[in-house]
């Protein structure tokens, strides 16, 4: 049953072990078959048990996917044809907001790819998207968001925890706080990160001030998915159960003397937790059993799309499995120079695999009830400086445009909502702070950000900071 | 002022549901309703024109009346005919108002509109609001709270708004509460409030119970088997063998280490910048062993506070002073070519004043800085007073000489760094190299005479008749250039550890920085230039100034305890921060000293007195015992705001003596169900850096010298490899010292970088060095059992301790007696003899047919990645320097296999209950 390896991904290779061995005879072990989610609600206090959220969900689970560095958005759903009578005629930002990037000459630069419209829609986007205009009719395009940060990292944080400074839950975070996780083996919140942790690292998925069981899980694609998953080479399943019994007698003894501390009960119960984790991670992870088929419509197998096709195929098998929030990144889309190199490289790393993904989902009939968000950091300039020395076409960081898209449960499929001014630099139409975005996402997995709120360092906080609305028009 | 009378006065409510004269009505408006209105309405209906939610403008009568899309907002004389009344009600489900729950109206904010609506809303005039406001003063002050005096508000309406008494405990001066003579005032006052609540303590905790508590909390660590039976079979009576065993703790330097992280974990001390770039703050270290010292030196509260602020002011000559001042630079901060350098500028200050607000006065300031604060008396002014008091404050990594200081180590690691210095340099010269010869061969080609790019900018030819910068790179070039000139560049932050500097600051003009890449000195001449002045930033905005303000503290505090007003803060580039020193350690400031007695408490107890010690606002929870946090607060000022005399009074207390267990858990549940009667002692769970130091001490490797540049432990290796983006490129491995002995010194040494943390700290609750941390999280989740179960790390400690119990006793079972006396510090059982005696033999079996292999360590790694130019692929292989050197603790091939037997048991001793809480 071993899938042929496609590389050295752990994805692709798993080795399940099997911790059932010898469970019953443990002291204080519990059959994990029948533990089911509402059994354990009802046994402990358990953060995790899943609940309704304030409004009836459009969607019940959340693909985000994360295109760390900043796409252009100029450069893939938001063409700008005024750009071309442009191209590298001089561009100038003086005043107050100037930072040291913005010195010296700047100019405008054009696109370097041929735009369409697709699908019934007619959505506009880039002809190298080969695949995904297939299923543009799926797509809500967005053009009016805005963030505050030309920062890599501040904008991250931003966009993942709507604080700029980080320290504040995740979305993710936030959403399994809201709705609980339905599959009480695997973590609800989880995040496929690429082989190296995006700028400011792993605070982008933090539980920030929420309790330690909404922190995202990265599984990560190279070596152990999580760490230390397994114990170290050589030490058995067996091995390990007989250490788990004397834990267990010992726990028990404790117990007797103590039979007033309660969080006893509940730090023995998290070995056992940790047993089924063991068990059930390596088998979701297994892409053995997928068909050929749907290996090569994900584009695994393939040099190009391999290691973005994981992640989607991956996601789509955790959100089977009932996980509620899965994050995947992609990168890094920071083209500051050679866009049409970079960002034609970058394209169809993604493009199959995304496209793979929503048609997948639809056929299983889960498009419905799975959002799924495409998005960067920021948007791009449509000017350059002269970087190097010469004129070199790329384009910097811009907080005032970019594309953000949605597809599934309760999106206003087939629409574009929203645009930005004739070069592109900023948002023009239909704009919002990226906190509304936020409130929105929330308001489709039906939880009411005014409501979702944790009292924190003297205030109720919430994933939007301070409030914001729904974007009604993303809304189907 | 006095709030005891007023607390009683407010009980009873003014108004009834009917028939308010018009006068009445109108002061209604004035003292509760439009106050109402703008807190909760017009940031949706009146405030933005053009933005007015559901056309709805709530800011007059006639537009009120008017309406918006729904219809008019109210019929005057029938509340519930409404919609502004059924609203606030939230009954209708789609019609519920303010939307934010945690905003909504209260009963009695409900009867006051409606009771307006009925009265005929009468809508008085912005100036008859201001004369009611002033009129009717006393009779409202009875029943709308009372008047806190400040600088004033943005608005007339903050100045004059009331609050509730109750939230403003804090403020207040300190009082100190009447002990009868003869009794420990600790257990008096608590006693009184349990006699409130009926329940009855605990009994005392034994002394094997006691010792563990006590060195686990002085130390965090575990005492030693010797230290319990010398405790145990003290003939002393309780309270003099309990106060040799303080005092002997209180001298031991590891007290220093442990005190000095709490510390540490509220002014979010870290070993590096955070944000994009991450770099290295080469010299934290040296702030983080003043730290320690302090604590050991049992240095005056009032000091501590002064030296951090201003030490540099005040002993502009002395070293120390220089590296105390790195409290002000503990924050994460950077200053890229990417931002704006005035929003940098401000977000320093920002997080300057509101690090000192929560550090010091245990009050959050950073609510001002977009508006008056919305609970307590803290108008925009006063943050920004603060601001300016840090407006002449410069960053700066100031030479500073190195004061009976642990320099160990500096030349090997020092070595280490300039190994891979000179690699990335080589690679350098060899890439410019190829560059230059491809572009000479360009000019060959093309016939022209050769010309470096700035030769060929400064003779005016056009970009496109020249080769590109790094002409003849391979993608594989342009993605090493780039990799090699970050080393080359991270490697000055990182050169600064094993340099006479500190992490400091100077007043000065604004130097004009617009990037922060590299180490700053001190300009030669630091107050050349515009002096930064400080105003008032509406809605926070750096570019939104109104009026200008001068440097100054909290306005309400001045108010309240009139000694603090004689501060005062000169508007002079320096000695500003010696002003607030000044005020800040003044011995009349209520806030400062109720927040470090507060603090100390929660450490003692894992419970503060008042619950979020760093906010003590209106938002923050009430004190449990105010009389005692007062009392606490006057005789540790009354005794020279000495910490260890602090720790003597409460450890003496019988409350810190009382055992876990309860007589009559039942009724204490119910009469106490919030447990804050400390009728028992609460156990906890050790924190990630108890957890990996008792693991150590138990062992018998832990390394105790104090202080030093900072300690590379082993990580799970796959995080320590983990490529890490940092600006443009990656941040070099995380490497392990060579030595165990220098792996394996105390966590509070481990460096800290904000942007890779130790997975073993992190799922064990480490707080994120972003955030000040009050308390830390002691939540189970399951990660940490992959971590103490599963890892290479723990295993290592395991057969350390199995090792250690070899070369101490010969049998079996004297060793499994052994190491519960270490890792428990008790007697074992029968039960858990044979158990483990048991185990130890099943294991014999298997640890005698097989041998677990070696794990490898690595030498190099293998990055892959994708050069952000061109989108292409690249790789490169980082070598590993001090990986080169690196000896690996024991493992199971390394000793026999009755240790690597023993070593199971270890392993469970380490997991479990009883090793990691503390009772």
């Amino acid at each position: 049953m071993k899938f042929p390896c496609l590389g050295s991904g752990a994805w692709s290779s798993p080795t399940r072990r099997d911790f059932l061995y010898g469970l019953g005879a443990s002291v204080g072990s519990v059959a994990f078959t029948s533990m089911m989610a509402g059994e354990l609600a009802a046994k402990t206090t358990n953060p995790l048990v899943p609940r309704d959220g304030h409004f009836p969900a459009r969607a019940k689970r959340c693909i985000f996917l994360m295109m760390e560095g900043g796409p252009s958005h100029i450069d893939t759903f938001d063409p700008k044809p005024k750009l071309k009578d442009l191209h590298l005629k001089k561009f100038t930002r003086e005043g107050e907001m100037k930072s040291r990037m913005e010195s010296g000459e700047r100019y405008f630069v054009q696109s370097p790819f041929a735009f369409s419209r697709f699908g019934q829609s007619g959505a506009d986007m880039a002809k190298n998207w080969e695949h995904l205009q297939n299923v543009a009719d799926e797509i809500c395009f967005y053009r009016g968001c805005q963030v505050d940060s030309v920062n890599h990292p501040t904008a991250q944080y931003q966009m993942n925890t709507g604080n700029r400074f980080g320290g504040d839950p995740a979305m993710g975070a936030w959403v399994t706080y809201g709705l609980g996780s339905v599959n009480q083996n695997l973590p609800g919140f989880m995040v496929l990160p690429e082989t190296s942790f995006p700028q400011g690292g792993a605070a982008n998925w933090g539980n920030g001030f929420l309790p330690a069981q909404y922190q995202g899980t990265t599984l990560r694609p190279k070596g152990s998915p999580i760490l230390d998953l397994q114990p170290p080479k050589g030490i058995t399943p067996e091995h390990q159960r007989l250490n788990l019994d004397l834990l267990g007698k010992l726990n028990a003894q404790h117990k007797q003397r103590h039979p007033q501390h309660g969080e006893l009960a509940a730090r023995m119960e998290s070995y056992e937790l940790a047993f089924r984790m063991q068990m059930e991670v390596p088998g979701v992870l297994d892409l053995g059993n997928e068909s050929e088929a749907i290996k090569e419509a994900y584009g695994i197998g393939q040099k190009t799309t391999d290691a973005f096709g994981r992640k989607c195929l991956l996601a789509r098998r955790l959100i089977e499995q009932d996980v509620r929030f899965v994050q995947l990144y992609h990168a890094t889309w920071d083209s500051h120079d050679f866009i049409k190199r970079a960002h034609g490289n970058l394209v169809p790393q993604i493009d199959k695999p995304i496209a793979a993904l929503i048609a997948d989902l639809k056929e299983r009939g889960l498009l419905d009830e799975t959002l799924i968000v495409w998005c960067g950091e920021f948007g791009r300039s449509p000017d350059n400086g002269i970087r190097a020395g010469s004129v070199a076409y790329g384009r910097d960081h811009n907080p005032k445009a970019m594309t953000i898209w949605f597809a599934g449960g309760g999106v206003n499929a087939g629409h574009t909502i929203g645009a930005t001014d004739e070069t592109g630099a900023e948002a023009s139409e239909n704009v919002h702070h990226v906190r509304d975005v936020h409130v929105t996402l929330l308001k489709l997995l039906g939880l009411d950000d005014n409501k979702l709120t944790y009292f924190h360092g003297g205030r109720y906080k919430q994933l939007s900071q301070f409030g914001g609305e729904v974007i009604k028009e993303l809304i189907g | 002022m006095r709030l005891m009378g007023l607390a009683l006065a407010c009980q009873a409510l003014p108004l009834t549901s009917h028939g308010l004269q018009m006068a009445e009505a109108e002061a209604l408006f004035a003292h509760q309703i439009w106050p109402l209105i703008n807190d909760k309405c017009l940031a949706c209906h009146g405030n933005e024109e053009n933005k007015l939610k559901g056309d709805l403008d709530l800011r007059t009568r006639s537009a009120a009346l008017e309406g918006g899309d729904s219809g008019p907002a109210f019929i005057s004389g029938n509340p519930s005919g409404s919609l502004l009344y059924q609203a606030v009600t939230w009954e209708d489900e789609d019609l519920q108002m303010p939307p934010k729950e945690n905003e909504r109206l209260n009963q009695r904010q409900l009867q006051y509109l409606s009771d307006w609506i009925y009265a005929g809303a009468p809508w008085p005039s912005p100036k008859r609001i201001k004369e009611l406001l002033r009129s009717t003063e006393d009779k409202w002050s009875v029943g709308g709270g009372v008047r806190m005096p400040t600088s004033g508000g943005l608005s007339e309406q903050w100045t004059l708004r009331k609050y509730n008494p109750d939230d403003l405990w804090a403020y207040q001066p300190i009082d100190k509460p009447k002990i009868p003579l003869g009794i420990n005032a600790i257990d008096h006052l608590l006693g009184l409030k349990m006699d409130s609540m009926k329940v009855k303590p605990a009994s005392r905790a034994d002394r094997r119970t006691l010792i563990r508590r006590a060195t686990f909390n002085l130390l965090g660590l575990p005492p030693t088997p010797a230290e319990v039976e010398m405790f145990v079979n003290d003939p002393a009576d309780e309270d003099n063998a309990f106060r040799k065993v303080i005092e002997r703790l209180l001298r031991n330097p590891h007290y220093g280490e442990h005190w000095g992280q709490h510390w540490l974990d509220v002014v979010r001390y870290a070993d590096s910048s955070g944000f994009a770039n991450d770099f290295e703050r080469g010299n934290a270290w040296r702030y983080r062993d003043y730290v320690i010292r302090s604590f050991n030196a049992d240095k005056p509260y009032n000091q501590f506070i002064r030296e951090q602020i201003a030490g540099d002011e005040l002993e502009p000559d002395n070293p120390e002073m220089l590296v105390s001042v790195g409290f002000l630079r503990m924050g994460p901060w950077e200053l890229t070519g990417m931002e704006v350098p005035a929003i940098a500028r401000q977000r320093f200050l920002d997080d300057v004043v509101n690090s000192v607000g929560q550090t010091f006065l245990g009050h959050t300031l950073r609510c001002a800085k977009c508006h008056d604060h919305k609970f307590d008396p803290v108008p925009t002014r006063d943050f920004y007073s603060m601001h300016a008091v840090f407006a002449t404050t410069q960053i700066a990594d100031r030479r500073a000489a190195f004061v009976d200081e642990n320099l160990e180590g500096f030349e090997k690691e020092k070595g280490y760094l300039t190994a891979r210095l000179t690699r990335a340099e080589l690679h350098s010269a060899k890439l410019k190299k190829k560059s230059r010869e491809a572009t000479e061969r360009w000019f060959r080609e093309h016939d022209l005479p050769y010309k470096t790019r700035i030769e060929a900018h400064k003779a005016g030819i056009p970009d496109d008749q020249i080769p590109p910068k790094h002409y003849g790179y391979s993608v594989e070039d342009f993605g090493l250039e780039r990799v090699t000139r970050k080393v080359i560049n991270r490697s000055k932050w990182e050169f600064e550890r094993y340099e006479p500097v500190a992490l400091s600051v100077y007043n000065g003009a604004d130097p004009k920085i617009d990037n922060y890449g590299m180490p700053l000195r001190m300009p030669s001449r630091p107050m050349s230039g515009l002096m930064e002045k400080t105003y008032i930033l509406m809605g926070g905005d750096t570019f939104a100034r109104d009026k200008q303000v001068n440097p100054g503290a909290l306005s309400v505090l001045d108010e309240q305890i009139p000694e603090l007003r004689r501060v005062r803060f000169p508007s002079t580039a320096s000695k500003r921060r010696s002003a607030l020193a000044k005020w800040i350690s003044h011995p009349a400031n209520s806030l400062t000293l109720r927040a470090i007695v507060n603090r100390v408490w929660q450490w003692h107890f894992n419970q503060p007195i008042a619950g979020n010690p760093n906010n003590f606002g209106g938002t923050g929870k009430k004190p449990t015992h105010p009389e005692l946090l007062d009392w606490l607060a006057r005789e540790f000022r009354e005794q020279g705001w000495s910490i260890k005399n602090l720790h003597r009074q409460i450890m003496m207390s019988e409350a810190y003596r009382r055992s876990s267990t309860h007589p009559d858990p039942e009724t204490l549940a119910t009469r106490d169900a919030n447990g804050i009667g400390y009728a028992v002692f609460k156990p906890r769970r050790m924190t990630s850096f108890e957890l990996r130091d008792s693991m150590l001490a138990v062992s018998g490797e832990l390394t105790r010298s104090i202080g030093g540049i900072p300690a590379r432990p082993e990580m799970n290796w796959e995080q320590a490899l983990q490529p890490r983006m940092v600006m443009g490129s990656f941040a070099p491995a995380w490497e392990a010292n060579p030595l165990p002995a220098q792996r394996h010194r105390r966590s509070v040494y481990a460096m800290k970088l904000r942007g890779l943390r130790d997975p073993f700290m992190e799922v064990f609750n480490d707080p994120h060095p972003d955030l000040s941390c009050e308390a830390r999280d002691a939540s189970t989740v399951t990660p940490q059992v992959f971590s103490l179960f599963n890892s290479q790390i723990s295993l290592d400690r395991a057969v350390a301790f199995a090792d250690r119990l070899s070369r101490e006793e010969a049998e079996p079972a004297a060793k499994i007696q052994r190491a519960v006396a270490l890792a428990y510090g008790r007697p074992t059982t029968a039960e858990e003899t044979a158990a483990c005696l048991n185990h130890y033999q099943v294991m014999l079996d298997r640890h005698t047919a097989k041998v677990v292999p070696r794990p490898d360590y690595p030498r190099e790694v293998e990055r892959e990645a994708v050069e952000e130019n061109t989108g292409e692929p690249f790789s490169f292989t980082e070598k590993l320097e001090m990986m080169q050197d690196f000896v690996p603790d024991k493992k199971y091939a390394d000793v026999s296999p009755e240790t690597r037997a023993m070593a199971e048991v270890c392993l469970v001793l380490f997991n479990s209950n009883e090793f990691v809480y503390i009772y």
